[in-house]
């Protein structure tokens, strides 16, 4: 008889021929708590898309094995036929069972060594027998030392998300943890508090965390402060072959009413999966409570701390049949937290996404606005128009800086390490007009005007609508309103983008590229209600088209930027070298707008054509009638 | 995941204390370190105080359903797992031999896993065997202790002779090992093969007695004498390493 321990509630138990990669379905069933269950034949459940755990043993064999991984569990009743499981995620592991090779035939074992957590609250008064109860096993305590952790991630919580977490834990020294489920953790002492990437080490810790976070910063998320001791057990050689970490007096910096129990945790050393199960299940033997969350988890919970960071949806659920009024309100209620989100961090620079977020915010609801006629009152519509041109306006041009150093390695090193040095005077010269840029921004978002426009903004937001003197269109059906506004936009988009030729002026060009983004913004804010496939068929389409387009206009912006920063330059004393090289960048970003320009009808070609439209047409008619 | 191996041709040059303490260092610099001992003789598995076990034997390790996952321990570092030897790898050539692609076969079971590690460091059995070729096979770069004697050139030499005529070859980092600095002729033969041989790393590893006792500790040295030259050296060297591998 099969039987699992499982960690945090519902999970599924399997076995899996690691030969014909099938599972036998009669031998798994739905588990819950922390306590050995027998698997018993046909107990299932319908509808399992979750992470699953695997512990498997029976009564004389105990197999150290874990699986982990997403997977998508058929509904499989009592007797059905065992399934096929290369829809498992790529972790998962076909593991064979010792202990059942004989009555399975099948000799082979493998297993997935994990890290395993496994937290227990302790009663203040029971600390000392906890403890205790598992020195008896040979658990060897250290000396109690302070520790502060601070648990960091990027605003919208992209290590989070992707299953880690980053601890820059404070004792002794400084070191930062990063770790996670299925993942085996790394360290690496640091001298300070890394904030962006720049701030560690070239190595594959940087990278690792790098190609989650790119040019967002690290914020601490929570901060605990508590004294940790660290219990050991070794075996006759001295290996390591479990951990029991007990934390007591835990402090949330900052939250000081807020208390926190003291907790054990057992921590697994793979390979000698065991010794776990022994001590828990004494621990479990002392009446301790086990918890989901480690000790750090639930300092954040108890924080009200959302691990899972911030992240803005352009969309929100739509229905077509709702009134246009208030679905219209929904989206640009949406967005407004999007722009509240994103105020602060823009104002004070915590990182250049922060910005980027706003301005996206900003314009996504300057489109909905635009395409708000006959919607929302026009005594409404009228300020609110004015007021978010004036705000959008005022950020562009330190989003132009911002994207500009962040792009100057891209520019400038294909000219050669010679043009780059001659270079960095220029680079200086963009950093302080970037920071004038971002001063007169925070001026702009610090303002009475910008308070009062939002203040106004969210009160109507949130009012409740008076079906008096409402606009003609209030009442009509979203979906057909925003079929229209879409329609209009994508003929917009098409009738000039067949204006633009090689003598086009750039003015003209941008100008299309700003028709593209009201599209694609649209079709984003009201993409709950359109249907995926042609959506996603369609927006492909039109994002080659932008690229194109936001090549182009990068270029021309540089350029002109550069062309009004040589006379400054110049008369700044600046060497032959560097107006050489300044030269040389010019021409560069010449040679790129060039090349976009004369890129742009082939692109703009294949958005023309009757596969665009066909994908186009699908997607309005599912809103439209 | 970035797959070294510590290797010479001779044997007895410090290969598996280079492996170990390497893989200690890399784990402090923030690595995922999987070692993998393929030495029969399994010292790399005393030393961080692991059973010496694979499991099935090495033929079922190295068959189609073989898998190094089964055979992960961690070690007292958090940030290091092993692969332990045990006596059955005398017989890895065999079994290799036995397989449709011995020289693809390590890199084939090393993949599985290449996404849970920095790290793989292989500590090889001296010599030139089927097994050093699945070695080479798997290898992005092969870290070759080097003990300073009249021959060692020659040693590294027939190691880059051999790789260039089965490509693709791994980069080849030799490394000054056991150096006994009272000793002009080796002082003189070390900074010949520094200026000389291409690829040979800055950082030379004295012949300390702290690297002897290891074998007492059990442990890597940096666990028992942190603040040892030896340990010092190896920081130095896993630094040259990490500047070749991941510039």
């Amino acid at each position: 008889m099969l039987r699992r321990s499982s960690v945090e509630g519902d999970s599924v138990a399997c076995l899996v021929d690691p030969a014909s990669n099938s599972m036998w379905p009669q031998r798994f069933g739905v588990l819950g708590g922390d306590r050995d269950v027998d698997l018993g034949a046909g107990q299932s459940s319908a509808g399992f898309d979750r992470q699953i755990r695997c512990n498997v043993d029976d009564a004389n064999t105990h197999l150290d094995g874990f699986v982990l991984g997403e997977v998508a569990l058929p509904d499989v009743g009592a007797g059905a036929e065992p399934f096929d499981t290369r829809d498992v995620g790529q972790d998962e592991l076909a593991f064979g069972l010792d202990g059942h090779a004989n009555s399975m035939g099948r000799p082979d074992a493998t297993f997935d060594a994990l890290v395993l957590v496994s937290t227990f609250q302790v009663p203040e008064h029971d600390t000392t027998a906890a403890i205790a109860s598992i020195a008896q096993f040979g658990f060897v305590f250290g000396p109690r030392r302070t520790v502060t952790t601070t648990l960091v991630d990027t605003f919208d919580g992209r290590l989070h998300r992707a299953g880690l977490r980053l601890e820059l834990r404070t004792s002794e020294g400084t070191e930062l943890v990063l770790s996670g489920q299925d993942v085996v953790p790394a360290h690496l002492s640091v001298d300070a508090v890394p904030r962006v990437l720049t701030d560690l080490p070239p190595g594959p810790f940087r990278s690792r965390v790098a190609s989650l976070i790119d040019v967002r910063a690290l914020l601490p998320q929570v901060r605990v402060r508590m004294e940790r001791s660290a219990g050991v057990w070794r075996d006759g050689t001295g290996k390591t072959v479990a951990i029991a970490e007990l934390y007591e007096n835990v402090h949330i910096i900052n939250r000081p009413d807020i208390d926190r129990a003291t907790t054990i945790e057992i921590h697994e050393v793979p390979g000698y999966a065991e010794r776990i199960r022994r001590a828990r299940t004494v621990l479990r033997g002392v009446g301790l409570e086990q918890c989901g969350l480690d000790t750090l988890a639930q300092c954040a919970a108890a924080a009200d701390v959302d691990l899972a960071g911030f992240k803005a949806a352009a969309t929100v659920p739509l229905e077509p049949d709702m009134a246009a009024l208030d679905g219209i309100r929904a989206v640009l209620a949406n967005l407004e937290v999007a722009i509240a989100a994103n105020w602060q961090g823009a104002i004070d620079q915590t990182d250049t996404k922060f910005l980027h977020d706003l301005r996206i915010a900003l314009r996504r609801t300057r489109t909905v606005i635009a395409a708000s006629k006959s919607v929302v009152p026009a005594e409404v519509l009228g300020p609110a128009r004015e007021g978010f041109a004036w705000l959008a306006g005022a950020t562009g041009a330190a989003r132009d800086l911002d994207v500009y150093l962040l792009e100057w390695k891209r520019y400038t090193d294909p000219l050669g390490v010679q043009a780059a040095v001659a270079l960095e005077p220029v680079r200086d010269v963009l950093a302080r007009h970037h920071a004038d840029a971002h001063l007169g921004l925070g001026h702009v978002l610090g303002s009475e005007r910008a308070a009062a426009l939002i203040a106004e903004w969210r009160g109507w937001l949130a009012e409740p609508v008076s079906n008096e003197s409402l606009p003609r269109r209030a009442g009509h059906p979203l979906g057909k309103v925003a079929a229209k506004r879409i329609a209009r936009a994508h003929d917009a988009l098409i009738d000039q983008g067949r204006l633009i030729g090689p003598d086009t002026p750039a003015d003209d060009v941008h100008d299309l590229r700003k028709d593209a983004k009201k599209l694609r913004y649209l079709i984003e804010c009201f993409s709950s209600m359109l249907p995926d496939k042609p959506r996603k068929k369609y927006v492909k389409q039109l994002k080659a088209l932008q690229e194109n387009l936001g090549e182009h206009q990068d270029a021309e912006v540089h350029i002109k930027l550069l062309s009004f920063l040589t006379p400054e330059l110049d008369a700044a004393g600046a060497d032959t070298n560097l107006m050489v090289a300044v030269g040389q960048l010019i021409q560069r970003l010449g040679q790129t707008r060039v090349a976009a320009r004369s890129e742009f009808a082939e692109r703009f070609a294949d958005y023309d054509s009757p596969a665009t439209r066909r994908s186009f047409d699908s997607l309005i008619e599912a809103i439209a009638t | 995941m970035k797959v070294l191996a510590t290797y010479s041709i001779k044997g007895g040059v410090g290969k598996t204390t280079t492996a170990v303490n390497l893989a200690q260092q890399a784990a402090a610099s923030g690595s995922r370190v999987l070692l993998w001992d393929l030495d029969p003789q399994g010292a790399a598995t005393f030393f961080v105080r692991v059973k010496p076990s694979v499991k099935g034997g090495v033929e079922r390790l190295v068959s189609k359903a073989g898998s190094l996952a089964a055979n992960i321990h961690a070690t007292d570092d958090p940030a290091v797992h092993i692969v332990p030897a045990d006596f059955s790898l005398r017989h890895l050539d065999l079994a290799l031999d036995n397989t449709k692609h011995p020289t693809r076969r390590l890199a084939a079971l090393l993949e599985p896993i290449a996404d849970r590690y920095d790290v793989a460091l292989l500590d090889c059995a001296p010599g030139i065997t089927l097994t050093s070729e699945s070695v080479f096979g798997a290898a992005d770069a092969l870290i070759v202790p080097t003990i300073p004697t009249t021959l060692s050139e020659r040693t590294v030499d027939q190691l880059t002779g051999f790789l260039s005529e089965h490509p693709p070859a791994p980069m080849v980092l030799p490394f000054a090992s056991m150096l006994d600095r009272r000793k002009r002729l080796q002082r003189d033969i070390v900074a010949h093969l520094m200026a000389d041989v291409a690829g040979f790393l800055p950082t030379a590893i004295p012949n300390a007695s702290v690297i002897e006792q290891m074998g007492i500790q059990r442990s890597p040295i940096a666990d028992f004498a942190p603040n040892s030259p030896a340990t010092l050296a190896y920081r130095r060297l896993w630094a040259d390493i990490a500047a070749r591998i991941w510039s």
